[in-house]
């Protein structure tokens, strides 16, 4: 044993500086272990935390896959031009009544257009010559955002005009 | 007590880590996302933009967003020039040739952009762990040269970060395995990123890393693969349908995506579906995209891709001068080593050896640094040590089955005590049996020790109060300890390398313990039907001394006659669990019957007697074997 070993080394009458040694020591244990309790403690909070959000954030990945269904909704009802008017509103109706159950679990299309281009909410992936937004405004949404509660779901995808 | 962070600061993207309660965590920045991009925008208004929201305003403010600020760090203008050639905003030359870039006609050094990536990071980790984090291990790639290196530490020093070191990238992802404990291995660490490919040869030995050799190539990642399956998707729907959908940009932003998934799925999958409806329209109407693609044609279009890594593997083994047969471990790094050719590739390289990629190859280079932080804070030097007990650990009951005190995979150090009892009238000593495994049965198990503790006073059965407790300490040093809760006498044994099996030997025990379940549990249940048995007889025996008299003959004539076939059934150690049940409540239901008859009587207590099983009685005590001698 290394200690045992350097006990007996140790020249007699330096209990001080032994004494001073486990001080040390026990110092350094002592942070160890209050380190360990407060990481403990943390991690509890967290912990806690995190199962109170567990539910939200098990839906968030659900609802932000049936996004990529809705968009493609928005595109279709953009191509309806020449489809029979009875066709165009079914759709349509269909389109609001996914929409409408998103929007019942709190779910909300962002504004866009005519707004000040906010990268929080927007993610720019182009200027358009546009005469009747000003510039710096959000001249063109090329996919929608979602708002979900308070949260950002998903930026909207727009083109700013320049 | 503030907490010391590791950063992997990265070309594309940069991820922070912590040590916590002794185990690296990834920290989940303010988005909500684990991996932040190293943008840095400076926005009309005079706002400073860093990560995902600088990225989304980066096409509007192209010179004033600042990416791969790392390919510039520390070097001379004059050694940037094809660097500069990528990319949109204005670099230029300040004092002593240093990179500048300009930005709204001031000029910011590539360290002060960096910095500020840091300071995002350090805040975001600050807000998750709810402490202020104000110290950190960065990481490098192992080429950088000591003005790269110093200017990486002067960006945290400007983000307000006291850097306790700077790492290289393939020394931390050794560390994130562990690997610093190995004497005088070899390390290939192959790191394939969003936009860069690194590779480094590592000598480890005492816990100190030495760089061998490095090689790779500056501009190839895993967004050459997305842009492999861009170009196919977009030819072959231009041959259908006569349009490009590169020209569109919309069209295009979604194609890119949709390849980056079809990417993702093509490791786990080997067909994926390419779905795009109304991806664009022409005078005819909308045109919808769909198409398959399998693994194999995938690894056909990025087959020079993946060859491309081959030269700098090879150049790193040359540089080092030895062979394939001289490595001992292989470490992937960077989300596209998760692409299975990238494997097979790593694997025909180094002559079939299988890559360390347990750790997620994103958040590797991050975890490794944590563990470094955690190591130079002081943290980890004990904590990390946390061990857990490979097997359970119990001791022999009643029958000779193993009560287990402590489960396998419990993290030490841990203490559990139950108490136990006698299993005779008048027993004075009880026999510890110190067991491991995971068998039902104390004789399928290891043996660790044996020992005695006598003088328990003269008492019924089940009345003497044993405590028996199990300590295994940090060490791995297990101390049993069973004491007599009546006269306080005491005795233990210590029993040391209760861990030191080898990983085969655990492996065995488990396996075998899987295989054997089911009869083991049909053996169990065997000894516990006799146990309680045993002890229905026992107490339905004492209820009728204590009646004397009071007992009307024809149910005591009943009663004895039932105990009289139990006790035959347990002496022969019988295994028809049913008859003992059965013959089991026929005792009980003439107990109760006796208790109703006399004063005295308090009928069988049924969940108590005999069995090892915990929970008994008010007082949880167990009647163990304790055998008499």
């Amino acid at each position: 044993m290394e200690t045992s070993d350097e006990e007996k080394n140790r020249p007699p009458g330096n209990e001080s500086a032994e004494i001073e040694r486990l001080k040390n020591e026990l110092q350094r244990e002592h942070d160890l272990y209050l380190r360990a309790l407060a990481d403990y403690e943390n991690y509890r909070k967290r912990s806690d935390r995190e199962r109170a959000t567990a539910a939200r954030s098990g839906k968030r990945e659900v609802i932000l896959s049936l996004l990529d269904l809705l968009d493609g909704f928005d595109l279709a009802l953009r191509h309806m031009g020449d489809a029979p008017a009875s066709i165009t509103e079914g759709i349509d109706a269909l389109h609001r009544k996914f929409l409408g159950l998103l929007q019942a679990q709190g779910v909300t299309p962002m504004r866009t257009v005519g707004e000040t281009f906010d990268p929080q909410f927007h993610d720019a992936i182009g200027l358009v010559e546009n005469e009747e937004v000003a510039p710096g405004r959000v001249a063109e949404e090329v996919q929608r955002g979602y708002r979900w509660g308070d949260e950002v779901l998903r930026p909207a995808r727009v083109r700013v005009s320049g | 007590m503030a907490k010391a962070v590791g950063i992997d600061l990265g070309t594309t993207n940069s991820v922070v880590a912590v040590i916590e309660g002794g185990q690296p965590t990834v920290i989940i920045n303010s988005e909500g996302s684990r991996l932040t991009p190293s943008v840095v925008a400076f926005t009309k208004s005079g706002e400073r933009l860093v990560g995902q929201i600088a990225k989304r305003q980066s096409v509007l403010n192209a010179e004033n967003t600042i990416y791969s600020a790392k390919r510039f760090i520390g070097r001379r203008y004059s050694e940037v020039q094809s660097e500069i050639k990528n990319v949109p905003y204005k670099v230029m030359a300040g004092a002593n040739d240093a990179v500048r870039f300009e930005i709204a006609g001031k000029q910011y050094a590539p360290e002060e952009i960096s910095a500020q990536v840091l300071r995002k990071l350090a805040e975001d980790a600050s807000k998750y762990l709810g402490e202020k984090v104000n110290d950190a291990v960065v990481t490098v790639p192992a080429y950088f040269n000591d003005a790269q290196r110093q200017a990486t530490k002067d960006a945290g020093k400007i983000a307000g970060l006291n850097v306790l070191r700077i790492i290289n990238e393939p020394t931390a992802a050794a560390l994130a395995y562990g690997l610093d404990k190995k004497k005088n291995e070899t390390i290939l660490v192959f790191d394939l990123g969003g936009g860069t490919f690194d590779v480094s040869l590592l000598d480890v030995g005492d816990g100190v890393f030495e760089v061998r050799a490095t090689s790779g190539d500056t501009h190839l990642g895993g967004d050459d693969f997305d842009k492999r399956i861009v170009d196919w998707v977009a030819q072959e729907f231009q041959r259908e349908q006569g349009i490009d959908l590169r020209k569109d940009r919309q069209a295009l932003q979604r194609l890119i995506e949709a390849a980056e998934k079809a990417k993702i799925e093509l490791s786990s999958a080997v067909e994926t579906t390419i779905g795009l409806p109304f991806v664009t329209a022409d005078a005819t109407g909308p045109k919808h995209l769909e198409m398959k693609l399998t693994r194999a044609k995938f690894e056909q279009l990025t087959a020079d891709l993946v060859e491309r890594c081959v030269g700098p593997v090879k150049q790193a083994l040359s540089d080092a001068k030895i062979s394939e047969r001289d490595i001992d471990e292989v470490i992937l790094v960077g989300g596209a080593t998760r692409m299975p050719a990238v494997q097979a590739l790593v694997r025909r390289l180094t002559g079939g050896k299988e890559a360390n990629q347990s750790v997620n190859p994103d958040e590797v280079v991050a975890v490794g640094a944590a563990i470094q932080a955690g190591v130079l804070a002081g943290e980890v030097k004990n904590v990390l040590l946390l061990d857990v007990t490979p097997l359970s650990l119990g001791v022999e009951t009643l029958g000779g089955v193993m009560t287990k005190l402590i489960e396998r995979n419990t993290t030490v150090p841990t203490r559990k005590s139950e108490t136990f009892s006698t299993a005779e009238d008048n027993q004075s000593a009880v026999e510890i049996h110190v067991l491991q495994g995971e068998r039902e049965l104390a004789r399928d198990n290891r043996t660790l020790g044996h020992f005695r503790l006598e003088g328990i006073r003269p008492a019924p059965r089940g009345a003497p109060q044993i405590e028996v407790t199990y300590d295994i300490d940090a060490n791995g040093i297990l101390t049993v300890t069973a004491k007599d809760n009546e006269s306080g006498k005491e005795q233990k044994i210590t029993i040391s390398g209760s861990t030191q099996l080898s990983k085969e030997e655990i492996d065995r025990m488990v396996t075998d313990a899987q295989s054997h379940s089911e009869e083991d549990r049909r053996r169990r249940e065997e000894v516990e039907a006799r146990n309680t048995a045993d002890s229905m007889a026992y107490q339905v025996e004492r209820q009728i001394q204590e009646l004397g008299d009071r007992v009307p003959l024809n149910e005591k004539a009943r009663a004895e006659q039932l105990i009289s076939q139990i006790r035959e059934l347990v002496k022969n150690n019988s295994s028809d669990v049913s008859r003992l049940r059965q013959l089991t409540s026929d005792l009980q239901q003439v107990g109760y019957g006796l208790s109703s008859s006399g004063p005295a009587g308090q009928g069988p207590q049924s969940g108590r007697p005999g069995g090892p099983q915990p929970g008994g009685g008010d007082d949880d005590v167990i009647d163990a074997e304790f055998k008499e001698t």
